[in-house]
């Protein structure tokens, strides 16, 4: 409550920085924090000399050598001594000399009476005054755009033909056709639909008698009932799931050297755990929250730590530990900055990561703020954690040694080439491998399993040894990051500390308090910033099942995005999708059952010419299928795949088991060649949407690889050899493509099959399944 | 853009082709038919083209103009001071003025000076057309190749060779229009057809395998001969041309009809035409054996066959991002860079092909005369270095100037558009007639920008 309190008090006062904070904030604490502070912190359980310089009464006190400051006269204070190199023993840092500059500031610091504003507790340390939110700043103007305002649920429009509205939906789709003087088109064929519902749905195509089931149904209920039953299949939380692993970046190992960041060894619990919890409906607010905290979180199970994966299997850069300190600290603040990408563009569709160098050019997000974000990440550290309950003390300790195993693990490979380091370290590095060795044996007597996570350990660079950068881990400590200026960790600015976007918070935002703030940070991404979240859930949700999205910008909804092509209908959704719980189930529902979504995709050349885009939605757009659905849909019938959910991940090539897609593995640095070849984003970074591409390399796949041939011999195998040459036809087309084959189609086979035998002397059956797998038609979406 | 309508004939003359191609007795109609030739595009030239092919040798991460191409003796002078005129703001903190490491020394008849880590490339510099006044918009990498690469620093709009692609359409039905050789297997986004028909985007090979079966997957068929394969490809080519007729057409359908054709020509095409190791022992030493050396003699072949466009990337990653330790770096980096793009150039000459093929040579921007980590150079958008060879440019010519340290372009200056708006006139395009309805509205490559150089043409 005094916190509180205090906090009020300051933000009613807001004073105007006086100059001497402001040097002390810009020229004297970034020093302290950077230089000082990593042996001489009151964290520290025996801080060096027993000083202490993270508050100003430590240093007035002093250590052992006596107070560190006296207020007024640089010549008596040790502080000047020390930085000064001016006493053959009393050299500080060890390190080196700061520059002249540096020891300069200290001097005009003290002179002016050492103005220190850490009196006050650290929590209720304010940010200076520049770029706050008050009225009239940047960020209150920013705070108008539409993406910031509250969602409130719009009234129907006036249409044209209300009769071909089926749900709320299409009032606005139709008032967007009419005024752009377009008609929608008529409904799909039944066949067309149960194939879309399926593909769309559970990423699988149906079977020729599902078809025929569903067209032979002559009851209104009969598309609403396929759809409730796709989406309590436990095959759509695959094809949902995957979608999220986009947007969460998820693979399985690092981008760069495998040597000292070796691949996640238990990656795929993540994605198990997003399947099961799109297949149940997690509410996407839980959804979200869980994934940065799901181990602070009530009714947390032990299984839920997977929920971590999506911080605990993020990229992590290559760190050479022969690098200089600051190159290090670099690469570790990139660690962090693709953290707040991830999350700000992701979540919020914000581009957070702009403001590193600088305030935001376009949007209402400062340089403060991206700090304010990253800090939550230096306070955060990758490590497996026990998945299932276990004592406290054994879980910090399974904990801890696999942080340690893969720690050690990582600098010996680092730094095994003995000539590159300086000689005093090499019996150390030797030391390294033993070490990790015995550690490895005895981890594996634990049969516990273990899944990618975050733990809260505050995370400093070390460059107190020469030749070799250590990364200082603090269990339990939190790290604010100063703004590196210009995005330079050379040239620290104000300490910011951890707190959410300014833009959501009216008044002065309150940094976070609980541990590293991931907690508080997951929350108020679906709280504060929950209208902005759920506009760009839905959005990406319509994406993936139109192909098209409302906002053709899916990860940018500031002011260099695109606007909604149908704000309406976008305000609506997202509002009623947060009053129905933020049930994803529930927007399927709503946009399925729509007559928007049961158009047909056949193109109508006056619509075409009109509307070459199809922005206004007067058909549904036929697409390619994603590499997932396309390979899913070929082994499955072929009679190969294997549906088995969850699990370590197989390669997307193997055969055996020839599993979903989704269980292929993903690399970031050697991403399989056929997944590149169909568009798979590379998951080092965020992927806002896929590209889907059409090109001749693909078809070389089609024709000649191993893999496709392979299909084309299982599928020709899998029908009875005994049928006549024309029904083995047709039971080819009803595997393949789930219909009777036309009679133009049946007289095309019967003559590739007459001809091939005239050069091969046989009909080459496996040549012809693998030709019909070939077809566009199993490839496209219509 | 050609009216809509007539697009629509071609879709309708193209599904005749295929049907009509595809008799009943057998399906041997189609072979060796190029019914694919001639697909949506604006109907060749605007007027008589000075070049039909383009080949851009890409210096990724902003190669350092003053030690190259750019001397600035006065860096030497006031070393280390950081005068009024070049205190312009940079990316990363930097430094006083870094005199270049390197000695100029004029060449040939122009005259133009020319760095040493550059012999072979002055060896020919009365062929080269140099701007030293490039300058563009934004000071970091993704933007700025957003920039040179499409017109616009966004990763939406199509990428410079598509554009060639769809204004010249095909010349050889078995190849793609547009290559691209990168040996960095980055995703495509710098090589996109964008809002352009997807035919157009770039078929990206990794050119650090010498042997085409490496650097093409899933090149051979071990299976089919090529009669045989024919057959398959014409049964699925009929049974995709009989759904393209069921569901109403669309352009999805017929890019991947046209793809698969392509795929079918290129693996006996490829073979040959990819494999650089058909030249000669003397072209390859010219040219030099490391993957950059491959990619420029890859180049050469690539558009000895047609191929319009290609897009050679010296990689991966950014490589001439010289941050720090320039000389160093330079001296690592320029020897093959020099000996592969002056080899390029002497053996299209030679050949006759360079009055025909328009090289480009560049990076996203240049490097600052001041230091970043002392020793190095930060990103400088202001003013760079590029220069051109044949398709119609002038040779022997410096054109532009920066100022006395080489930070901003002062004299002449050029900007990515009009950069573009030259290669389009080139290629005998209009930049500003050649557009694409998108979105409500007339797209081009330079939007609303762009001069063409006339000064430069020859």
């Amino acid at each position: 409550m005094r916190l509180q309190a205090c906090l009020l008090v300051a933000a009613a006062v807001a004073p105007a920085q006086s100059p001497e904070i402001e040097f002390f904030e810009r020229r004297i604490r970034p020093v302290l924090v950077e230089k000082c502070e990593v042996c001489h912190s009151s964290q520290l359980a025996e801080p060096m000399g027993g000083l202490r310089v993270d508050t100003r009464e430590g240093l007035l006190a002093g250590g052992a050598s006596g107070p560190a400051l006296v207020p007024g006269s640089p010549e008596s204070s040790l502080v000047v001594t020390a930085v000064g190199y001016l006493d053959p023993v009393l050299k500080m840092p060890p390190t080196g000399r700061l520059p002249d500059r540096v020891v300069e500031d200290f001097r005009v610091w003290i002179a002016a009476g050492a103005v220190d504003p850490r009196d006050r507790p650290v929590e209720a340390s304010v940010e200076s005054g520049d770029s706050l939110a008050g009225p009239g700043t940047p960020i209150e103007e920013g705070r108008q755009w539409w993406a910031f305002q509250t969602l409130t649920e719009r009234v129907v429009p006036e249409v044209s033909a209300p009769d071909w509205t089926r749900r709320k939906i299409d009032a606005f789709v139709l008032a967007k056709l009419d005024e752009n003087g377009l008609r929608p088109s008529p409904e799909a064929a039944p066949r067309t639909l149960v194939r879309r519902a399926y593909l769309d749905l559970i990423g699988l195509p149906p079977t020729f008698e599902q078809i025929e089931a569903f067209v032979a149904d002559p009851s209104p209920n009969a598309y609403p009932n396929l759809i409730e039953e796709l989406l309590t299949s436990k095959h759509y939380g695959e094809r949902w799931g995957r979608y999220w692993l986009d947007v969460a970046r998820w693979a399985e190992d690092h981008p760069t050297s495998e040597a000292t960041n070796r691949p996640f060894a238990f990656a795929w619990r993540y994605r198990d755990w997003v399947i099961e919890a799109i297949n149940q409906d997690m509410p996407y607010d839980r959804f979200v929250q869980m994934q940065f905290a799901a181990d602070r979180m009530p009714g947390f199970k032990p299984s839920d730590m997977r929920a971590l994966g999506y911080l605990g299997n993020a990229p992590v850069y290559h760190k050479d530990r022969r690098l200089s300190r600051d190159v290090i600290e670099t690469i570790a603040s990139d660690d962090w900055d693709e953290r707040v990408d991830a999350v700000s563009r992701g979540l919020l569709g914000l581009t957070v990561a702009c403001a590193r160098c600088h305030d935001h050019k376009f949007d209402p997000i400062t340089a403060k703020d991206y700090y304010a974000l990253a800090g939550v990440f230096a306070s955060t550290w990758q490590v497996n954690r026990p998945m299932v309950a276990l004592d406290a003390e054994k879980a910090r300790w399974l904990t801890e040694q696999h942080e340690k195993l893969y720690r050690i693990k990582g600098v010996y490979g680092n730094l095994q080439d003995l000539d590159t380091v300086a000689e005093e370290l090499h019996a150390q590095i030797i030391a390294m491998k033993p070490e990790y060795e015995a550690l490895e044996r005895e981890l594996a007597n634990h049969e516990t399993p273990m899944t990618p996570a975050v733990i809260d350990w505050g995370v400093w660079v070390d460059g107190s040894t020469p030749t070799v950068t250590r990364m200082d881990l603090r269990p339990g400590q939190s790290r604010n990051l100063p703004v590196f200026v210009r995005g330079n960790v050379a040239n620290p600015g104000e300490i910011v500390p951890r707190r959410f976007l300014s833009v959501f918070e009216p008044g002065r935002p309150k940094p976070f308090a609980d541990g590293s703030g991931r907690l508080e940070l997951g929350a108020k991404i679906v709280g504060e910033a929950g209208p902005l979240a759920a506009r760009v859930w839905v959005n990406r949700v319509w994406g993936w099942h139109f192909g098209q999205h409302l906002v053709r910008t899916p990860s940018d909804f500031g002011t260099q995005g695109l606007k909604p092509t149908h704000p309406d209908l976008l305000e609506d959704l997202a509002a009623r999708f947060v009053s129905e719980g933020w049930s994803l189930k529930w927007l399927h529902r709503e946009i399925m059952l729509s007559a928007t979504y049961r158009q047909s995709g056949r193109v109508r050349e006056a619509s075409l010419e009109a509307d070459p885009t199809n922005r206004w939605i007067w058909r549904v757009t036929p697409r390619r299928l994603d590499v997932e659905a396309w390979r899913d849909s070929i082994l499955k019938v072929s009679g190969e795949l294997n549906l088995a959910m969850g699990g370590p991940s197989a390669e997307v090539d193997s055969d055996s088991p020839a599993r979903r897609s989704v269980y292929s593995r993903i690399s970031r640095g050697r991403l399989h060649p056929v997944l590149q070849l169909y568009d798979f984003p590379v998951a080092t970074q965020h992927s806002p949407i896929r590209q889907i591409t059409t090109t001749p390399l693909q078809q070389l796949f089609v024709l000649n690889s191993g893999w496709m041939q392979a299909r084309g011999r299982s599928l020709a195998a899998s029908i009875p050899a005994d049928l006549d040459s024309d029904d083995r036809i047709v039971a080819l087309y009803r595997r393949v493509l789930s219909r009777q084959p036309t009679a133009r189609e049946v007289e095309l086979a019967r003559d590739y099959l007459a001809e091939r035998k005239i050069v091969a002397g046989r009909e080459p059956w496996d040549e012809f399944a693998h030709g019909l797998l070939g077809t566009n038609e199993l490839s496209f979406l219509n | 853009m050609r009216p809509y309508r007539d697009r629509l004939a071609t879709r309708r003359q193209f599904v005749e082709s295929l049907c009509g191609g595809l008799g009943s007795v057998g399906l041997a109609g189609m072979l060796g038919k190029p019914l694919l030739a001639g697909s949506d595009g604006p109907g060749g030239p605007h007027f008589a083209p000075k070049a039909k092919h383009v080949i851009f040798l890409f210096m990724t991460g902003g190669p350092s103009h003053m030690d190259l191409l750019d001397p600035k003796p006065a860096l030497a002078k006031y070393e280390g001071q950081r005068p009024q005129s070049v205190d312009l703001r940079t990316e990363r903190m930097t430094g006083g003025l870094l005199p270049s490491p390197f000695d100029f020394h004029r060449h040939g008849q122009s005259g133009i000076e020319v760095s040493e880590l550059l012999p072979n490339l002055a060896g020919i510099v009365d062929d080269l057309c140099i701007i030293r006044s490039m300058y563009t918009f934004n000071p970091t990498h993704t933007p700025a190749r957003n920039l040179i690469h499409s017109g616009n620093i966004a990763s939406t709009r199509p990428s410079l060779g598509a554009w060639v692609s769809y204004g010249l359409g095909s010349e050889n039905e078995n190849l793609p229009g547009f290559v691209v050789l990168s040996p960095g297997a980055r995703g495509g986004d710098l090589w996109r057809a964008g809002f352009l028909p997807a035919e157009h985007q770039g078929t990206h090979f990794n050119h650090a395998e010498a042997d085409p079966e490496q650097m093409i997957r899933y090149l051979r068929n071990d299976v089919l001969g090529a009669a045989a394969q024919r057959d398959q490809l014409n049964l699925i080519q009929s049974l995709n041309t009989e759904h393209y007729e069921r569901v109403g057409g669309d352009a999805y359908l017929e890019a991947r009809i046209r793809a698969m054709e392509t795929a079918y020509r290129m693996q006996f095409e490829a073979l040959d035409v990819f494999d650089v190791r058909k030249e000669p022992a003397h072209v390859r030493k010219e040219y030099g054996q490391t993957p950059f050396a491959n990619g420029c003699l890859l180049a050469r072949r690539l558009v000895e066959q047609g191929v319009r466009y290609v897009h050679v990337y010296y990689g991966p990653g950014q490589p001439w991002d010289d941050h720090k330790e320039i000389n160093k770096n330079l001296r690592q980096r320029c020897p093959d860079m020099d000996q592969g793009s002056a080899a390029l150039i002497r053996d299209l000459k030679q050949r006759g092909l360079l009055d025909e093929t328009l090289v480009v040579w560049g990076g996203e921007f240049g490097r600052t005369p001041v230091s970043e980590a002392g020793d190095g150079r930060d990103h400088n958008p202001y003013g760079f270095t590029m220069w051109m060879a044949g398709g119609g440019m002038r040779g022997g010519v410096a054109y532009g100037a920066t100022d006395d340290f080489g930070f901003q372009a002062v004299e002449n200056r050029v900007s990515i558009h009009d950069l573009h708006a030259t290669i389009l006139n080139q290629l005998g395009f209009d930049h500003e007639r050649l557009t694409y309805r998108y979105a409500g509205r007339d797209f081009r490559l330079t939007d609303v920008h762009g001069v063409v150089l006339d000064e430069l043409i020859a």
